[in-house]
């Protein structure tokens, strides 16, 4: 019995799986429009952010973690001393995601019904800084000091074998607060996954707020006034930094190979991963031909589906589902927001067309290093 | 002090009236009186971070999480931790390894290194709930957009603090850790060997950008992580990255102020 | 913020705008100049003009220790090198993945060499075939010296995706 649970667990961890299910029911949870908003209350989605709900999340996760340590391979990578801190963060994420969401929801109700946010109610009040502020502010000192200390004492600081430049250890890992990064490498070329594409997430998060010109829900905690905005940064946040963090702490073993919480980490361990460029796809496989010999020729058909993207999509967006947030954000707020949007989608996108077609590359030029 | 006389000072209150005492705490011993607990505020350089009344929902926790100051308070015990751990830290490729096993081996109290790391890794915990509270708060909107940014700019250098600090300990989980960001370096457009574009950079048989040339070079100090490396990131670790982060932090701190202090409902 | 306001149409009259101007675009370019000659000073800092490094060149005995069809690991850990032989022909691979620059590792039995960064996998003679690396392994120049020993000097590279494999350098008949 628990062997099944934890190999069906082994099973739809796997990205294919789990990635899938996480963005199928993202948008549910965290609707970004008003129908999807309407749908979400209806199946009760809501009540997670009560107090019932956040006792129900963290007690899923609590047991989850209490049920997987007993499992020899699921406590080896748990207890990993670099891998302790991720462990506290995905508790911390979800009691604060909760924290949030709870007071959002809470002051959603309270303007429906004419009241205004609660912090309004507070700000009434004006209170001094001494005492009331430095006291909160020495607790959370000495509180936040003995944690350091209990952790420090309790769990050594991880230190390898000396450096070697010549054995790689299998798997070899980035700091954790990389691993989102490393795991686009297995994605993406170098050059975009850990120069392009860091370099447009920390311009695009500096743009946030000047894209975000809906004045509402600034300085209180509210869902419904800005559900747009807030499910496309959790959509960033949760699952294209927190839950790739995970993967790659958690789930990816030796050889960068994906195992499942209670598998094994066999070295050995075989994946068929033979991947093809679309210009093999296309010319070798579809036509059947050898690939021609103008580098431009061979990846046009890339550089046509790459320009498409961001020719045509953002078109029949415009005019389809994104009409009004055109509308609000006017052309020049509109284009960025698209790129950066379309870029954040394309990470997904080339995930799928790995898993589902074994693409590796849509524009291969490896004489110029040029990969996309 | 059984037979209390109401006339007879206290020793406190006699050494309140001392010229020492005064002259250190302008405010007096005993805040006592409404007016004293705002000249505490104002006269002390460190509270007057703060301002002398805020609105009841800016000091509950439910609304700030303390993550911003807790922030702060982490960056100060990295701070002094690093300060002692540089006592016995050489960054050299034949010590750097030894002298991090002594730490926990021949120092007393052993535990300064782990103190120093777990807070790092605290302190990048941190700095993430801070920023997803105030986007949950909606206090990136106007006035506060500037802020918004410098706070981004913050994040970056706090998680490049723990990246340079990584390879300190010169053991392999550092070095191969290091080997793959500076491979990432060389992968940039133009300016690195390994990017789109580094031959654009030549006239004629003449390549501007090669091995000993390139964005990755100018990271490392060399061709591979070695020692060149090694003390690159000591130094930047130690003095460069957290002054550039100290002059952030006034700007943060400042424009909170200047901004209006914490965001609230208007 | 708020200002005297006897002094304030003072202070919001516009300075003449012909000297303005003037001063403006000399104070721009002044200041550009000095920032920008700082900073590619100090860019030129970065790049030290000797470089300590160990020797790039060394010695890989006779061609008749290597064994046909097997991947040498004799030079991994000092010199970063595989050597391989096959029937005609003997080259030294570069043990550096290149994708990121780990170090692979050789699996005899499925012969392939796997790199435990990022899962990139490469057939014995270099060519990648899985994961993300984006090119075949490189190799390294390799000949005889006069004693009739194999010589492998690393300063000089053989890329695969630019044909330079047929170059008669990137490897010795054997």
């Amino acid at each position: 019995m628990i062997e099944s649970i934890k190999l069906f667990i082994n099973q739809i961890t796997a990205p294919q799986i789990s990635f899938t299910a996480i963005i199928l029911l993202f948008f549910f949870i965290f609707p970004p429009s008003e129908g999807l908003y309407k749908f979400h209350k209806k199946i009760g989605l809501h009540k997670l952010w009560t107090n019932a709900g956040g006792k129900f999340m963290m007690g899923a996760l609590f047991l989850f973690f209490c049920f997987g340590i007993m499992d020899e391979n699921f406590r080896l990578i748990v207890t990993k001393a670099d891998n302790v801190p991720i462990v506290g963060l995905l508790f911390l994420v979800v009691f604060f995601l909760w924290f949030a969401l709870k007071q959002g929801y809470d002051n959603d109700k309270r303007i429906e019904e004419g009241k205004g946010p609660i912090e309004a109610e507070d700000a009434k009040e004006k209170v001094l800084v001494w005492p009331d502020l430095v006291y909160i502010e020495l607790i959370a000192i000495v509180g936040c000091s003995i944690l350091l200390l209990v952790w420090a004492m309790g769990l050594a600081a991880p230190l390898e074998a000396p450096a070697n430049p010549t054995v790689s250890p299998n798997p070899s890992k980035a700091p954790w607060y990389f691993l989102g990064l490393q795991e686009m490498l297995v994605y993406f070329d170098p050059w975009i996954a850990g120069v392009l594409f860091p370099a447009i997430i920390k311009l695009g998060f500096m743009a946030i707020p000047f894209i975000d010109n809906n004045p509402k829900g600034a300085g209180y905690y509210t869902f419904n006034e800005r559900k747009m905005a807030i499910s496309i940064f959790l959509f960033l946040w949760l699952v294209l930094w927190i839950f790739l963090i995970s993967t790659g702490t958690f789930l990816r073993g030796p050889n960068w190979n994906f195992f499942g919480p209670f598998e094994y980490w066999d070295t050995h361990k075989l994946e068929a991963l033979t991947n093809i460029n679309l210009s093999e796809l296309v010319y070798m496989i579809w036509l059947g031909q050898a690939l021609p010999d103008n580098i431009l020729i061979r990846e046009m058909w890339g550089f046509l589906l790459i320009g498409a993207y961001f020719v045509i999509t953002p078109a029949l967006l415009t005019v389809t589902i994104f009409k009004k947030v055109f509308q609000r954000l006017g052309p020049v707020r509109y284009s960025v927001f698209i790129v950066l949007l379309l870029l954040a989608c394309s990470l997904p996108i080339k995930m799928y067309l790995r898993w589902a077609f074994n693409i590796k590359y849509l524009v291969a030029i490896p004489e110029f290093f040029f990969n996309i | 002090m059984s037979n209390h006389d109401p006339n007879k000072e206290t020793l406190f209150q006699k050494m309140q009236k001392t010229q020492v005492f005064r002259a250190i705490f302008r405010t007096g011993g005993a805040i006592d009186t409404h007016k004293k607990r705002v000249l505490v505020t104002l006269n002390n350089v460190f509270l007057h971070l703060h301002p002398v009344r805020l609105p009841k929902h800016a000091v509950k926790v439910k609304y700030t999480w303390c993550m911003g100051g807790l922030s702060f308070f982490v960056f100060l015990v990295l701070t002094i931790t690093g300060i002692l751990l540089m006592f016995y830290y050489r960054p050299t490729v034949e010590y750097a390894y030894g002298d991090v096993t002594d730490l926990s081996e021949q120092v007393p109290l052993g535990i300064m290194r782990e103190i120093h790391r777990w807070a790092a890794h605290l302190m990048v915990i941190t700095v993430w709930l801070h920023m997803f509270r105030v986007f949950m708060t909606g206090s990136y909107k106007p006035p506060r957009e500037f802020n918004w940014i410098v706070g981004v700019i913050l994040l970056i250098l706090t998680m490049l603090m723990s990246f340079t600090g990584y390879l300190l300990p010169w053991d392999q989980l550092a070095i191969w850790a290091i080997t793959v960001g500076a491979n990432m370096a060389a992968a940039t457009p133009v300016i690195g060997t390994a990017g789109p574009g580094a031959s654009l950079l030549a006239i004629g048989d003449v390549n501007f950008v090669h091995g000993t040339a390139d964005a990755k070079f100018a990271m490392l100090g060399g061709r591979f992580v070695g020692e060149a490396a090694l003390i690159r990131f000591y130094v930047l670790h130690c003095i460069g990255l957290p002054f550039v982060m100290m002059l952030f932090m006034i700007v943060h701190f400042w424009r909170v102020r200047k901004d209006g202090g914490i965001s609230g409902p208007t | 913020m708020s200002s005297n306001p006897n002094n304030q149409t003072t202070l919001d009259q516009p300075v003449e705008r012909r000297s303005f101007i003037k001063w403006a675009t000399i104070g721009w370019a002044a200041f550009i100049g000095v920032v920008g000659g700082y900073a590619s000073i100090l860019i030129r800092y970065l790049f030290p003009n000797v470089l300590f490094e160990p020797k790039q060149s060394f010695r890989a005995g006779k061609p008749d220790e290597y064994v046909i069809g097997e991947v040498s690991e004799r030079f991994k850990d000092l010199h970063g090198v595989w050597i391989v032989r096959e029937t005609d022909k003997i080259y030294a691979l570069a043990t550096v993945c290149t994708h990121l620059g780990c170090t692979p590792t050789w699996m005899p039995g499925e012969a392939k060499f796997k790199c435990p960064c990022h899962g990139s996998g490469f057939y014995k003679n270099g060519i990648n075939f899985e994961g993300p690396a984006p090119r075949p392994l490189e190799r390294y120049l390799i000949g005889f010296n006069d004693s009739g020993e194999i010589v492998i000097d690393k300063t000089k590279k053989f890329q695969y995706e630019k044909g330079e494999w047929d170059d008669p350098q990137s490897f010795i008949a054997a």
